[in-house]
């Protein structure tokens, strides 16, 4: 089953060529859900009948005139806090059991003109907050490479269904590393853009300066492939950027030779030691970026716990004001998670707040100083392999400092790339970031490495 | 260490929230006031008053 799922770079060449069908495509992956998706739970909706009616009416439009794009006939899936037209968008909330969408978000409009099929809506952690939740009408996802364990979050069901080739390619959103730490645990590759890149017009808010809609698929490449329907400019999203949008694809096979890459060692070693599994990764990823000609330095930056206060606090604060309504008339129909998410915004201050928020200008000034000379920097995502599901703490803001926080709180762009597979058979990540609008780069990097690596050849168990 | 967080002083800000907390909502909440208060510590550093938030705005030619 493994061998049939293609990625969407291969998929959009055989397409092009008419050598696959998007009616077929989409079968299979529509059986695959069917075959997989009762272990998963990587799914809230599935569109089947809509999907094939997109696929047959692809298919027709490819054969008589060829395909509009690369996404042209690719099966996709959208997290559940993505409005969709006559589609039901929960948020995997109560509060929303029924609610459906009279326009699409604007990420799903862009990948809809783009010709992707729409498979469905996948699973979220309720509102994109709290953890996984055993009290709400939809269960929390699976991770693919073993079912007992957790997938991370908040686009939890968009990376199981990544891994498992129940789709393409997904949608996201990223406050605190909803899209990177799903990409991490899943063993996918995920990207959160830069702030501003992509619009946030018709997706439930989470904390609105640092929430980011990006994609999440099996490579850089697809995920290259996806933001470029995705980005640009939208003035219904008050931080959409206004800038030309680059060809995200153009350079990704020019190479790294010469290309100044920075470690934060002391976010993995010091601040928050990762696993040794996690730790061999990232060394090894460092070994294999020399090997291809890139400068490698050390960086200095505050302390990853000094990131995640900053971002902690603005993230409390701000989700507690877009939910203040309910969580003043209706916090029991929250799960136990979010309610206590809410509650924690009444011991913040407002004085606290402002001051997070002059920390972040000082720590995003210094990000930018340390990468001034840099293409990129590298780091852990997530400090370990999957942990199984039912340990995640339900106070996990405080567990452990986040290691992609800090590209949330300076809005940098940040993607999560496999980077080996830990004792329990489940993968581990190295994260690397780039400059703001530096996507090109960053993809060009990580496409690098995933060519010189075995990762990408291997799927979940569950799948052979 | 930061202050004792009282339960008169939790009632209020919860009231002042407009929160309806069960007691073991209340405790639990309690509990975790120390690591937000370590949160709140770390991000005041010695900046001064002439620094500015980062979310004071600019006028653009789309206001004009």
């Amino acid at each position: 089953m493994a061998a049939a799922i293609p990625t969407i770079a291969a998929a959009a060449r055989l397409i092009a060529k008419k050598e696959l069908s998007p009616v077929e495509l989409t079968r299979a992956c529509l059986d695959r859900i069917h075959q997989l998706d009762p272990r998963l739970h990587a799914f809230i909706h599935v569109t089947e009948e809509r999907a094939l009616a997109e696929a047959r009416a692809a298919e027709a439009a490819i054969m008589a005139g060829g395909p509009k794009g690369p996404l042209h006939g690719i099966p996709i899936g959208l997290k559940d806090i993505v409005d969709t037209k006559g589609i039901p968008t929960t948020c995997q909330s109560r509060l929303l059991a029924d609610n459906i969408p009279d326009q699409d978000a604007a990420c799903a409009a862009r990948l809809n003109g783009a010709g992707t099929i729409l498979l469905g809506k996948t699973t979220t952690h309720e509102f994109a907050d709290g953890g996984p939740s055993f009290d709400l009408p939809w269960p929390p996802a699976r991770n693919p490479w073993n079912t007992e364990h957790f997938t991370a979050g908040s686009s939890s069901g968009t990376g199981a269904a990544v891994a498992a080739g129940l789709i393409l390619g997904g949608i996201g959103t990223d406050t605190g590393g909803s899209i990177r730490g799903p990409a991490a645990f899943c063993g996918i590759a995920g990207i959160k853009p830069t702030y501003g890149l992509v619009s946030r017009a018709g997706v439930a808010p989470a904390a609105f300066s640092l929430d980011h809609i990006g994609p999440m698929a099996w490579t850089a490449e697809d995920c290259a492939l996806l933001l470029q329907a995705l980005a640009g400019h939208d003035p219904r999203d008050p931080a959409s950027a206004n800038r030309p949008v680059p060809d995200y694809t153009a350079e990704l096979e020019r190479g790294i030779k010469g290309s100044r890459i920075g470690v934060i060692h002391h976010f993995h070693e010091v601040d928050y030691p990762v696993s040794p599994a996690t730790r061999r990764g990232i060394d090894n990823a460092i070994a294999t970026l020399r090997g291809l000609g890139a400068e490698i330095r050390d960086v200095q930056l505050a302390p990853l716990q000094d990131w995640g206060a900053c971002g902690s606090l603005i993230s409390i604060v701000e989700r507690a004001a877009a939910y203040e309504e309910w969580a003043r008339t209706r916090l029991g129909e929250f799960s136990e998670r979010v309610q206590r998410r809410l509650m924690l915004g009444a011991l913040v201050s407002g004085v606290d707040y402002v001051q997070a928020v002059r920390r972040r200008r000082e720590l995003r000034a210094e990000l930018q100083a340390a990468m001034a000379d840099l293409d990129v920097v590298l780091t852990a995502t997530q400090p370990n392999e999957a942990p199984r599901i039912d340990t995640v703490p339900v106070w996990d803001t405080f567990a452990a400092p986040s290691f992609m926080m800090p590209f949330n709180v300076s809005g940098y762009p940040a993607i999560s790339l496999c980077s080996g597979f830990g004792e329990g058979g489940l993968p581990v990540a190295i994260q690397l970031v780039g400059k703001p609008f530096q996507e090109p780069t960053l993809l060009r990097v990580a496409h690098s490495f995933e060519k010189a690596t075995e990762f990408r050849h291997r799927r979940p168990p569950l799948l052979t | 260490m930061p202050p004792e967080l009282t339960d008169q002083a939790l009632d209020y800000l919860i009231a002042r929230a407009g929160l309806s907390l069960t007691e073991a909502q209340k405790a639990d909440l309690k509990s975790v006031h120390a690591q937000l208060s370590e949160m709140a510590r770390r991000v005041r550093k010695p900046r001064g008053r002439m620094t500015e938030l980062a979310h004071v705005y600019n006028f653009t030619e789309e206001d004009l």
